[in-house]
């Protein structure tokens, strides 16, 4: 940096993808909150243990490995060539956004003079990496074994949801050109496929003891703590704002960007490096959590749990297209998303014997899976990316925002990418014997024995006289 | 082991070397000490929370015996 004003540009974009990462953090503390407000006084301990030990997990296998799958996988590879080399192999040549520079032992995955982006940029995708693998978390609470978790929130946080990134989500990936792919806020590419893998894990794991009465009727386990349940949500909300603050680009031209002779137009840019704006999107936000809130409140009869979490889902839901969308056409669509994934949830739940503890799989993947639906329709003919618009299967160019192409990429982020490898993992695991806790602890509780070494710790120290 | 030990030096080279940390080269044995510990973590975890649980289960306490460990704080 020797120019005044590059130096700024490079440190701004540095430092506000770092002020996203620690407001993305929220989503954790209240991921982890919410989950023990959800689970039972004897199991406490061992929920949020559970979810804390997916940080340290997910990180290493995300430096290790994650990072390069994203920038390696944008072809397929072999289904769409790159607009960088021309080639449908896996993107690892000599590049500017090849994977080649994301290597483990790469010297730009360290403290590098010559580079300010690379780790803020990895942060903020590995955050995006702990939701997905949090999102799953809440789902299993109470019976699955730490290391069987530990395993599938590797799966979906550094290698499932990477993968659909690089497809879906990467201004070259496969899924823009081809089916006109839009997700600007991560409807699918975050919410959808954890949701749909969380889905794929229930079917092996099984409901919690006492789920289902022997007729096969549901039983309500609600929330315990009503009041950790409230706070995680909203500190959920509040991480979300970085979420999408982090999902755009902050300052761009696009005029040469996009080769436009002599055009200088500096703005900020979704993910796909089309034009969007901070103020617009805050708009968004607003109202489709708002929707997700007015309808919550409504379908579940002013139940707290729901209200809250549709909240969440009304977000979810209009996030797809929430970079273009009028603020109430994001209200709706939050509104719409939170009545399907509602129904849907009780459906399942009556049906099939799904326990989702905490309706994770409704909140995150059916609300995803309806928004990116919707968003086909609602942005229909909009250019899913800036560079070349073209026809629909015409791997050279970028189609555009379509219902079909939309409907595709949300079987293939719920099914392809979520449910069907969440399913495979978890019925290796439970072919091991690894994937459930034994019946006699779970009845007992994961926290016996910590709950016993603190009663003894208390009565030798209420009997002590100095 | 130090990649810099004058900063006056490394910033008015002709080319300034990016990379800073100690042990600039040694990357790659580096990661591999990573994926060792990554992987042996997981394995010496698995075996502490087999051990725990199966211990756990040969007690066989019911549904409600852990209320009797609640304390008062």
């Amino acid at each position: 940096m020797t120019d005044e004003l590059g130096a700024l540009t490079t440190i701004f974009t540095e430092f506000y993808y770092w002020v996203t990462v620690v407001l993305m953090f929220l989503i954790h503390v209240g991921f982890c909150m919410y989950e023990v407000g959800a689970s039972r006084y004897k199991h406490h301990q061992h929920t949020l243990m559970k979810n804390t030990m997916l940080i340290p997990l997910v990180t290493v296998t995300w430096f290790l490995f994650g990072w390069w799958i994203y920038w390696a996988f944008p072809t397929g590879p072999g289904l769409a060539p790159s607009i960088m080399n021309e080639s449908a192999a896996l993107i690892t040549d000599d590049s500017a956004f090849s994977a080649k520079w994301y290597v483990p032992t790469s010297d730009l995955m360290a403290v590098n003079l010559g580079d300010h982006i690379s780790g803020v940029f990895w942060a903020a995708f590995l955050l995006f990496s702990w939701t997905a693998a949090s999102i799953v978390s809440g789902a299993v609470i109470e019976r699955i074994t730490t290391f069987a978790f530990g395993i599938l929130a590797i799966a979906i946080g550094s290698v499932f949801w990477t993968i659909d990134a690089a497809w879906g989500w990467h201004f070259d990936g496969w899924m823009l050109k081809l089916l006109g792919y839009h997700d600007a806020y991560a409807s699918g590419v975050i919410h959808a496929v954890a949701g749909g893998f969380a889905l794929g894990i229930l079917a092996v794991l099984g409901p919690r003891i006492g789920k289902f009465s022997s007729s096969g009727e549901p039983r309500n386990i609600g929330p315990r703590n009503p009041w950790l349940v409230t706070i995680g949500l909203f500190l959920i909300y509040t991480g979300f704002w970085g979420f999408y603050a982090a999902c755009n680009i902050p300052i761009f031209d696009l005029g040469p960007e996009y080769g436009m002779e002599g055009v200088t137009y500096f703005t900020a840019t979704n993910i796909y490096v089309t034009p969007t704006t901070l103020s617009g999107i805050t708009f968004n936000f607003l109202m489709s959590l708002s929707g997700g809130l007015l309808m919550g409140y409504l379908v579940s009869k002013g139940d707290p749990f729901w209200t809250y979490s549709s909240g969440l889902a009304g977000i979810i839901c209009a996030s797809a297209g929430n970079d273009l969308y009028h603020p109430i056409q994001s209200m709706i669509i939050g509104m719409i998303g939170v009545v399907i994934a509602y129904k849907m949830h009780y459906w399942v739940e009556r049906k099939f014997k799904i326990d989702d503890a905490v309706g994770a799989v409704a909140v995150h993947g059916y609300a995803g899976f309806v928004g990116l639906v919707i968003c086909g329709f609602v942005l229909n003919g909009y250019p899913s990316s800036g560079y070349s618009v073209g026809a629909m299967w015409d791997g050279t160019t970028y189609a555009s925002i379509n219902p079909l192409g939309m409907f595709i990429g949300a079987l293939i982020m719920f099914f392809v990418l979520g449910m069907i490898p969440g399913w495979i993992i978890a019925k290796i695991l439970h072919g091991m014997g690894k994937l459930r806790i034994p019946r006699e602890v779970e009845l007992a509780g994961l926290d016996y024995e910590i709950m016993e070494a603190a009663k003894d710790d208390e009565k030798s120290v209420a009997s002590a006289s100095r | 082991m130090a990649t810099v030990t004058n900063w006056i030096d490394h910033l008015s080279a002709e080319e300034v070397q990016g990379a800073i940390y100690p042990g600039v080269g040694s990357e790659g044995i580096l990661v591999l000490i990573g994926f060792v510990l990554w992987i042996g973590w997981h394995v010496l975890a698995a075996r502490q929370e087999s051990e725990k649980l199966e211990k756990l289960a040969r007690k066989r306490h019911g549904p409600n015996d852990w209320k009797s460990n609640v304390t008062d704080g």
